[in-house]
């Protein structure tokens, strides 16, 4: 279906080759994951597949890619509409309309299929990812799942051959990013779809997959079954992590095959683990908080504390009132009614450098603190601000990310490296608190794994309490000490990590759901549990 | 849901009105316009991103108002009448004749100054109302696709002015929480016009990719009809226009 030979990619202004001499080719209804560490290059692979690259964003590209037998480089990527559909990294960046129905219809607009066939086409598509109940809906209302559905629907009206999908799942709390992936799964399965999807998360799309292409850090790219690649892989999902510190003979790929491995490991007696205590010196409290945005409620009467040296994670599903709820604690705004202190301080009141000193803030987007042209300009930006000695903030960065280049422009960074420079700019005002708002969205793991040690030490290290929004179970298990499950604008649960994620089966880590009945988490957790045992 | 008008019927209306406006070149009136427009606006308000740009093209053609007015009364020839004030007189040197700055400001001059003004300002909010009542997408699943380059400029312009209000706002909320008051225009203006232009950039790739403008010919999936009410607004446009060009 789609044949790459002898690829090279290069951007104009730019010295590095973005993919070498790459050759493979992609069977009908095959689904293939691209993986790689963030900035490899996988978007750009996508979009060589209908000719977004390069005939959209320049750069030369060298050696033949073909799909279905039409040659990308001889036609325009609007002339594979039929054949490729697209869905990018951010859905509602690509939407050209308004309305559910009509954003389907789209493309068939275009190009001037018939209206009677138009029709049916969409009705169809309503039915297959059930959007019926939305067709009428303004797409700006609708939750991240569902505008990922929207936009996968738009894409599959055309009937294409192929359906290529650029992190489809990065900003969906876990079960919409089940609902996703089982259609992905179906179209492959029942239409004989070719599904090319790239995903940092690989421990929700690996047991799906039929092949991978791991775009390696230096250039060199490999391919092949999700076995092979993962057996040596650097990348890998918390599952293969788990199957080499167990030492098991065979890695698996699903829950279900890796159970079976570990059957004689799960019988085996343990040690209990006991949790340190950690101290109770309540740091943000939170007194019957509400807030609205016109008639719909995000918060409703919430009361919670947390305290010094605790991090805490905020769950819950994509439009639960998380984001409302950090920002009531960093002041964003004040509460409809209720009150939050921080410290003993009113967080709406902070300004400055005392804000500053008060609380941390990482936005969901952490470009928006960027404004300086360097990185080194950035650093000495927040040195000045905060009356530290030259150097200070850099010296921070450096700790986080050794290799970073102080010249580079940040919106050149990788989007760890990025998050990394943010979070030093935050950190060298030396915070009372810190307050993250979906920080590990299209993280790999290695950088995932650092930005998690440094909240730690921070935590620990100062005594200090850190609170983060996210959907990243994975992190949740490694960092936190406890979990706040928020639905609909109310608390239904908050205790500690284990707890909270052993008792909800689709927020339970991968190794979780492995060693269950168990309580361990992580990989760490078992080989803790079982090496004092041995 | 309000019924929708046709993308093209304010648009058109918005022409109109601003021909009419500056053919008859009367300031009460075209504030009188705005007024009218202001009312409107605010009655059909239906909280989507593009309804902001409204207040914004009123804030712009606010700016563009005063920066006239003071110019008008600052540089210039002088128009004699009333004297309001005196301020100093700049010595120029030779080689500039004919320009003064200072002098007597009359109110002839002041009133000259404000009423093209307020002229400009109008027809800057004629426009920001047309943008702010028309979704931006719907003016483009109108707009015939043998002007494909132009289709894609006008979502592309027309999408980014609600946009860049919504991110000037998130931007400086983020800043301000990084303990920074007074943030200086650059420090919003680079991640805005970054943003910005990357979006930018995305959309039109969306529309490449989904095969806008392969055929020349397009199919309507919901054709938005030409209704009476679109016809009634548009006469009674044409009509206001026609008065206010033979007045």
């Amino acid at each position: 279906m789609i044949t790459f030979s002898n690829v090279s990619l290069i951007y104009p202004h730019s010295t590095k080759t973005v993919l070498e001499d790459l050759s493979f080719q992609i069977e009908e209804g095959e689904m293939v994951l691209i993986m790689g560490e963030t900035g490899s290059g996988k978007s750009s692979l996508l979009r060589l597949i209908n000719g977004l690259v390069p005939h959209h964003t320049g750069g030369i590209l060298a050696g033949d890619i073909e799909v279905d037998g039409i040659s990308t480089r001889s036609v325009k990527p609007g002339a594979l509409a039929h054949l490729v559909g697209i869905v990018g990294q951010n859905p509602i960046e690509g939407f050209v309309t308004d309305i559910v129905e009509e954003e389907l219809a789209f493309s068939m607009e275009a190009l001037n299929v018939a209206p009677d066939v138009m029709r049916k086409r969409v009705e169809e598509v309503l039915d297959l990812l059930s959007l019926n109940s939305l067709r009428n809906r303004s797409i700006a209302t609708l939750s991240g799942g569902e505008q990922q559905r929207v936009a996968i629907g738009a894409a599959l009206v055309m009937q294409p051959k192929v359906l290529v999908l650029d992190e489809p799942t990065s900003a969906l709390d876990p079960i919409a990013a089940e609902e996703v992936l089982s259609i992905l799964h179906r179209l492959v399965h029942d239409l004989s779809v070719t599904v090319i999807l790239a995903e940092h998360r690989l421990e929700r799309v690996i047991q799906f997959v039929d092949r991978i292409i791991y775009i390696e850090g230096n250039g060199e790219t490999s391919i092949g079954s999700a076995d092979e690649i993962l057996k040596n892989s650097d990348l890998v999902p918390p599952i293969i992590t788990l199957a080499r510190a167990l030492n098991l003979s065979e890695i698996g790929t699903s829950v279900r095959e890796v159970r079976r491995h570990t059957d004689a490991i799960r019988n085996r007696d343990y040690r209990e683990f006991i949790e340190p205590k950690k101290s109770n010196s309540p740091a943000i409290l939170i007194d019957r908080i509400s807030h609205s945005y016109g008639d719909k409620k995000a918060l409703n009467n919430v009361s919670a504390t947390f305290h010094h040296g605790e991090i805490v994670a905020i769950m819950g599903r994509n439009g639960a009132g998380k984001s409302t709820l950090l920002h009531s604690i960093v002041g964003l705004h004040s509460p409809a009614s209720g009150n939050v202190s921080v410290n003993g301080q009113d967080p709406t009141r902070l300004t400055g450098a005392v804000r500053r000193r008060s609380i941390g803030y990482v936005p969901q987007e952490p470009s928006d603190l960027l404004f300086a042209s360097s990185v080194h300009d950035e650093c000495d930006q927040a040195d000045s601000d905060n009356q530290l000695a030259e150097g200070s903030t850099a010296a921070l960065l450096h700790r986080l990310v050794p290799a970073i280049s102080l010249h580079a422009h940040p919106n050149d960074l990788s989007e760890g490296q990025r998050l990394a420079l943010v979070l030093s700019i935050v950190l060298a005002a030396n915070p009372e608190v810190l307050v993250l708002d979906e920080p590990t969205r299209g993280l790999d793991y290695r950088a995932k794994a650092i930005f998690g040690a440094a909240l730690k030490e921070y935590a620990s290290h100062f005594n200090r309490p850190v609170l983060l929004a996210t959907h990243d179970v994975e992190l949740v298990a490694e960092i936190s000490d406890r979990v706040l499950f928020l639905a609909e604008g109310d608390i239904v649960a908050d205790g500690t990590t284990l707890d909270v994620l052993l008792s909800s089966p689709a927020f339970a880590p991968q190794v979780a759901k492995v060693m269950a009945p168990k309580p361990w988490l992580t990989v760490s957790d078992v080989v803790e549990a079982l090496g004092e045992n041995s | 849901m309000k019924k929708s008008l046709h993308p093209l019927t304010l648009w058109v209306s918005a022409i109109l009105l601003a021909i009419g406006v500056v053919a008859l070149d009367n300031a009460l009136i075209a504030l009188a316009i705005v007024g009218a427009v202001a009312t409107l606006v605010y009655i059909r308000r239906d909280g989507s991103p593009w309804h902001r740009s409204f207040s914004l093209s009123l804030r712009i053609g606010a700016t563009i108002l005063a920066i006239r007015t003071l110019v008008g009364i600052l540089i210039g020839v002088p128009i004699p009448g009333t004297v309001l004030f005196r301020i100093p007189l700049l010595d120029l040197p030779s080689w500039m004749p004919g320009i003064r700055v200072g002098g007597a400001v009359t109110l002839e001059r002041l009133t000259s100054s404000l009423h093209e003004g307020v002229i400009i300002a109008t027809m800057i909010a004629l426009f920001g109302a047309a943008t702010s009542l028309t979704s931006p997408h719907k003016l483009l699943r109108v707009t015939p696709s043998f002007i494909y380059e132009i289709g894609v400029t006008l979502v592309i312009a027309t999408s980014l002015f609600p946009q860049l209000a919504t991110s000037a706002r998130r931007i400086r909320t983020a800043q301000k929480l990084r303990g920074m008051e007074n943030a200086r225009l650059r420090s919003i203006a680079i991640p805005l016009l970054e943003e910005s232009l990357s979006r930018s950039l995305q959309l039109a790739a969306a529309m490449d990719a989904r095969g806008y403008g392969i055929s020349r010919r397009r199919s309507r999936y919901r054709p938005q009809p030409w209704l009476m009410r679109d016809n009634t607004i548009v006469l009674f446009a044409l009509a206001l226009s026609l008065v206010m060009v033979t007045r």
